[in-house]
């Protein structure tokens, strides 16, 4: 929300306050400025200054030569702008000013050629406005010379403050007002006006919802002449960002900025039997408002309608049959209280945020209605020359009143951690109008006004306290004390698994989890998100796969091909079709491991390999020893049920599957623009977790040697790996061996459909040294075993 | 007679042979000393002038002096031939080593375990939550109403009317503070997502880490020292604080906490917005309500709760401009930690 200081300045004295100072104070009193211009700051070196001479730049056509009089010199100025011409008066920026849009120090410049000194300035250029079209020509009147500031007014501090949704009191200059006159211990000082008492007879105002619209007050002014806003009013309204429209809306707009009460004038001679009438829709409707746009309306959409039909959404927007026009003479200033929540659920509904509505639904002050309208048929009649109509029309059925809360001074120091003096607590709970009805030596008894709706409880009292006093104030306490009680980390599994996958190589990505309908590929049942912020982010991943692919791509296109990644994270898939409790849907975390491109790239003493099925089960193989699980995954070969992979395994712990992956299909690579093998696994990282024991026992080294053996066999080519290594490691003797491939040949020479298989045997004993005759019996036992299972042949003999 | 020469002998060899750098030295050495006619060679031979009775005497000691010179010969020549079998067989140490693939954490990751490592040192726990999480988790059962405007504050991402995906890792406090009595200290770091447009400077999902402390005696005043103190360790010592007045529903009073600008020591930067202040976390103490929702006897219990985004402080902290590096993986960003 803007700040004007200028018009702030009209309801609080701040004294000599430096402008910095007083942004301070707001800030670290919960009134966040966001940004502010001082344009005394900002527009001190721009002078009005005469277009004496226009001539066509010598080297370029689009651009003028100006002789521009400064008051004091003439001076050549080169201008771009079509609509600069000899005898205007224009804002000039002379050598060194800071030209506010882009924040550049003018210089003397030489364009195309020519010296300029100087620069003749548009409306965007100064941020006065939108229109960079042309130069901002001024009124003739002015004077060479004169600093902008003075010739346009231009002597005011604009702050852009950030209300936090609690504050609705602070949406106006008088609200802004008070915490001010709160920090500095100065007068608040409001604006008077006449009571209204007797009731107009002009008009009658019916509530049929009194619910949702607990107040309806009403003021009347005839015979108002249309116009534009007199300077001051025009000012204002521009100052705090808004464009003025006629002299009736500026003065709701200005009344709202200023107390806080959203305000609409209703063109009395349309409303029909001159009756309002306060009523929610009882089905779905629809609705044109003055913005030209037809609404659909929901059911139980508060509206104000005249005798006969609906004039405005209530609280949100004017309807356009009744707007008023040139043509309007009497007028009805509606002022009323809408409840805040039936405000917010319109204004979700038809997606139309006004700055009424935003005030409503945050919640206005019922109890300023009356105020509000007086003040605004007042300002109103002064500035349209119109005659307020005697008396006010006022539906209040049932008042709201403040209410009352204690506080107990022991609870303030118990929860900000130390005591604030009595004193200074009774003055800042006065300056903020929380009006002190009952005190004793623990207790004040408070009244909240009902313009701090955000109010309620003994605790917000004490923050108005604290934040008023200053948080600064509020002691830093330099030591702590720690409970003895057992700490957990629920990350420690995670970050193991993150240490081990670093080591191996492994770089982790983080990928957003939200996908589009193409990407997220329907592999299990993804969850869809109901308002996606587009079609790019509507799903929600059921595999850390497609997020990992997207990166390989992108990867791949900025000529990174060799890649080692893995990610952490949480997949979903839903179980029923509507989500409405935790059992109807999962959220699991995984582990993907992913490979493509170059393992070691060709180096002077390196032959150049690529990443393969095997690199990435030894990857896994790796990984599983280091977090305690070596030799407990069992893997399974069969072919997956989808063209996914190319080839596909999976690894199973007790028969239940704890990851699967490959290497993938090309006909997947191709949705991703991957032209190279990619090979990936995914664990699920809740049953890694589940089984990894979280602690190893150490197995004592061998202490006697070990007797080596190996030997190659021929078999028929069909014969798999897994079943030979099965076979030798469970035949035959009670003596300890390990094996171990460590060749794998073909070639025709071995036969038709022949291969080479080559196993080192390791025998050992923890506890006596092997002969060689045991060792050899069992060596030779196996050949013959293994001679006569698979029909091979030993190689070598 | 004899004697003398080979002392004299001795002298110049022992001499000589010092000064020998190379096989030719060495060589010449040899020739002058060993060879048919050198000078041990002659030496013998005037052993025939001496008497019979010498001679058995003089021929031993011309015996072991020749052995003598031949062994120091011998060590130059063995030292020589070291020298040049090392010089041949030398590598050129200059040649590049071979390079090791090794990986790292994502930089997110590595700014929350030094986030976790802080605050473990002061005694937190750590805990995590669901990313899908129930309206009432995320929203209601932390104080935000149905219908008010504080709703606004997290544009929400829905899959259901009942399931959001949570928008901050506070559902996560009901959670802990439901299964647990106090005293309850923990951080709870997490993913979390926001309805918004993405930008360099805002992207519909992002990290943040949590806090919470409740106990008999929390205050607010104990809420500053903790998280002036993991701020100092974090970001240096030589760093101001300040908090400020803010509003989250979950808390009452509520604050944020800014930093000085650690790029232009509190000028005025881009960075800043000109202001020296970076705002750096949302924190206050915790609101009753919270307390009923789970359970706790708000007048016996305080509490104060943190949180921050972890990229705005790994922006901040690594000079990052464009919250969207951070998930793209782009690899020459991810190797560069």
């Amino acid at each position: 929300m803007k700040i004007s200081l200028n018009w702030l300045k009209e309801y609080v004295d701040i004294g000599n306050l430096p402008v910095p100072e007083l942004i301070s104070l707001l800030t670290m009193s919960g009134l966040e400025v966001e940004d502010y211009k001082d344009q005394n700051e900002i527009y001190k070196d721009f002078i009005v200054g005469f277009v004496k001479d226009k001539k066509k730049h010598p080297n370029a056509d689009r651009l003028s030569l100006c002789t521009v009089y400064n008051g004091k010199e003439d001076l050549q100025v080169v201008c771009g702008a079509p609509n600069v011409d000899k005898g205007q008066k224009i804002i000039f920026a002379p050598v060194g000013s800071t030209i506010p849009k882009g924040n550049f120090v003018l210089k003397k410049a030489k364009i195309r050629g020519t010296e300029s000194c100087g620069m003749i300035c548009s409306e965007d250029e100064l941020g006065l406005g939108d229109n960079h079209d042309g130069i901002l020509v001024l009124d003739s009147s002015l004077v060479e010379g004169t600093p902008i500031c003075d010739a346009l007014n231009l002597n005011d501090v604009l702050i852009e403050i950030a209300i936090t949704p609690n504050r609705p009191d602070a949406l106006s200059h008088i609200g802004v007002a008070r915490d001010i006159s709160a920090l500095l211990g100065k007068e608040l000082k409001i604006p008077k006006v006449k009571s209204s008492k007797s009731i107009s007879k002009l008009a009658e105002i019916e509530i049929e919802d009194k619910l949702n619209c607990p107040r309806y007050s009403a003021k009347i002014v005839k015979n108002v002449k249309i116009n534009e806003s007199p300077a001051w009013l025009k000012n204002k309204i521009k100052n705090i960002g808004l464009r003025p429209i006629n002299n009736i809306v500026d003065v709701t707009n200005f009344v709202m900025h200023e107390v806080g009460q959203p305000l609409h004038a209703f063109d009395l001679n349309n409303l029909s039997k001159k009756k309002i009438i306060v009523k929610s829709t009882k089905e779905i409707s629809t609705f044109k408002t003055l913005d030209s746009k037809d609404r659909k309306l929901p059911k139980d959409t508060l509206m104000i309608c005249d005798g006969e039909k609906p004039i405005a959404i209530a609280g949100v927007m004017g309807g356009e049959n009744s707007e008023i026009n040139l043509e309007t003479k009497d007028i009805l200033i509606e002022s009323a209280y809408f409840n805040p929540s039936s405000k917010r659920k319109t204004s979700k509904a038809l997606a139309l945020n006004t700055d009424a509505s935003y005030r409503f639904e945050r919640g206005t002050n019922p109890n300023i209605t009356d105020f509000a309208a007086i003040r605004a048929a007042e300002l109103i009649a002064e500035v349209s020359g119109g005659k307020i109509e005697e008396g006010i029309i006022d539906n209040y059925p049932n008042k709201i009143e403040p209410k009352k809360l204690t506080v107990r001074f022991t609870r303030i120091s118990k929860l900000l951690g130390f005591g604030i003096d009595k004193e200074k607590i009774k003055n800042i709970l006065s300056a903020l109008e929380l009006n002190i009805i009952k005190e004793d030596k623990d207790n004040l008894i408070v009244t909240v006004p009902t313009f701090r709706p955000d109010i309620e409880r003994e605790v917000d009292i004490i923050e108005e306290i604290a934040r008023i006093n200053g948080y600064e104030n509020i002691p830093t306490i330099s030591k702590i004390s720690i409970t003895l009680d057992k700490k957990t980390d629920e990350t420690t599994f995670t970050e193991l698994i993150k240490s081990v996958a670093n080591s191996l190589g492994f770089y982790e990505m983080i990928n957003n989890p939200l996908l589009s309908k193409e990407k997220a590929m329907v592999i299990g049942d993804p969850i869809i998100v109901k308002n996606p912020q587009n079609l790019d982010m509507e799903y929600l991943r059921t595999s850390l796969i497609q997020g990992g692919l997207k990166v390989v791509s992108h990867n791949i296109k900025f000529g990174e091909k060799d890649l080692q990644l893995y990610e952490v994270g949480n997949v979903f898939n839903k179980t029923k079709k509507n989500i409405k409790s935790f059992d109807d849907f999962t959220e699991k975390s995984k582990l993907l491991f992913i490979v493509t491109g170059k393992s070691t790239k060709k180096e002077w003493n390196v032959n150049e390999s690529g990443y393969d099925f095997y690199k990435l089960k030894g990857f896994l193989n790796s990984f599983e020893r280091k977090i305690f699980l070596d030799n407990v995954l069992n893997d399974s070969y069969n072919a997956h049920e989808s063209n996914f992979y190319d080839n596909y395994f999976q690894k199973n712990y007790k028969g239940k599957k704890i990851g699967e992956g490959g290497k993938l299909n090309k006909k997947i690579l191709e949705q991703f623009d991957i032209s190279q093998d990619v090979f990936l696994f995914e664990y699920d990282l809740e049953y890694l977790k589940d089984i990894a024991p979280d602690k190893k026992y150490y197995i004592e080294p061998l202490k006697f040697p070990k007797i080596y053996r190996d030997f190659a066999f021929i078999f028929d080519k069909e014969i798999i790996y897994n079943s030979v290594i099965e076979f030798i490691s469970k035949n035959s003797s009670e003596l300890s061996k390990s094996v171990r491939i460590f060749d794998l040949f073909e070639n025709e020479s071995l036969g038709k459909n022949k291969k080479s298989l080559a196993f080192a045997l390791e025998y050992y004993s923890k506890d006596r040294t092997l002969t060689e005759e045991e060792v050899e019996k069992d060596f030779r036992s196996i050949i013959a075993a293994v001679t006569k299972k698979f029909d091979a042949q030993l190689r070598g003999n | 007679m004899l004697q003398e020469k080979i002392k004299l002998i001795n002298k110049d060899f022992s001499f000589e042979i010092k000064s020998i750098k190379d096989a030719k030295q060495l060589d010449d050495l040899r020739v002058k000393y060993f060879s048919k006619n050198g000078l041990v060679p002659s030496l013998f031979a005037l052993l025939k002038e001496a008497t019979s009775k010498e001679k058995p005497l003089l021929g031993k000691i011309l015996n072991e002096f020749r052995t003598d010179l031949q062994n120091q010969f011998d060590n130059v020549n063995s030292q020589l031939n070291d020298i040049k079998n090392t010089n041949l067989n030398k590598l050129d140490l200059t040649l590049p080593g071979v390079i090791s693939n090794i990986g790292s954490k994502h930089i997110l990751t590595q700014t929350l375990d030094e986030i976790k490592f802080i605050f473990k040192g002061m005694g937190f726990s750590v805990h995590e939550g669901p990313e899908l999480e129930s309206d009432y988790n995320n929203f209601e059962a932390l104080n935000f109403a149905q219908d008010h405007p504080a709703r606004d504050m997290q544009d929400t991402f829905f899959v259901s009317d009942d399931f959001v995906l949570r928008t901050h890792t506070s559902p996560v406090q009901i959670r802990l503070m439901k299964k647990q009595k106090p005293p309850v200290r923990a951080i709870m770091p997490g993913r979390v997502y926001r309805n918004e447009a993405v930008s360099s400077r805002s992207y519909c999902m992002f990290h943040q880490v949590e806090g919470l402390y409740v106990d008999t005696d929390v205050t607010f005043a104990e809420l500053k020292g903790t998280l002036a103190s993991f701020a100092k360790q974090f970001y240096g010592d030589d760093l101001k604080f300040r908090f400020r007045p803010s509003f989250f529903p979950f808390t009452e009073p509520s604050a944020e906490m800014d930093i000085t600008c650690f790029i232009c020591k509190g000028d005025g930067c881009k960075i800043c917005k000109q202001s020296g202040w970076l705002e750096i976390l949302g924190c206050g103490m915790v609101d009753p309500n919270v307390f009923d929702n789970v359970g706790y006897d708000n007048e016996k219990y305080t509490g104060y709760a943190f949180g921050m985004g972890i990229e705005r402080i790994a922006m901040l902290k690594f000079g990052i401009t464009d919250i969207r590096v951070f998930f793209e993986n782009d690899y020459r960003f991810l190797k560069q930690f």
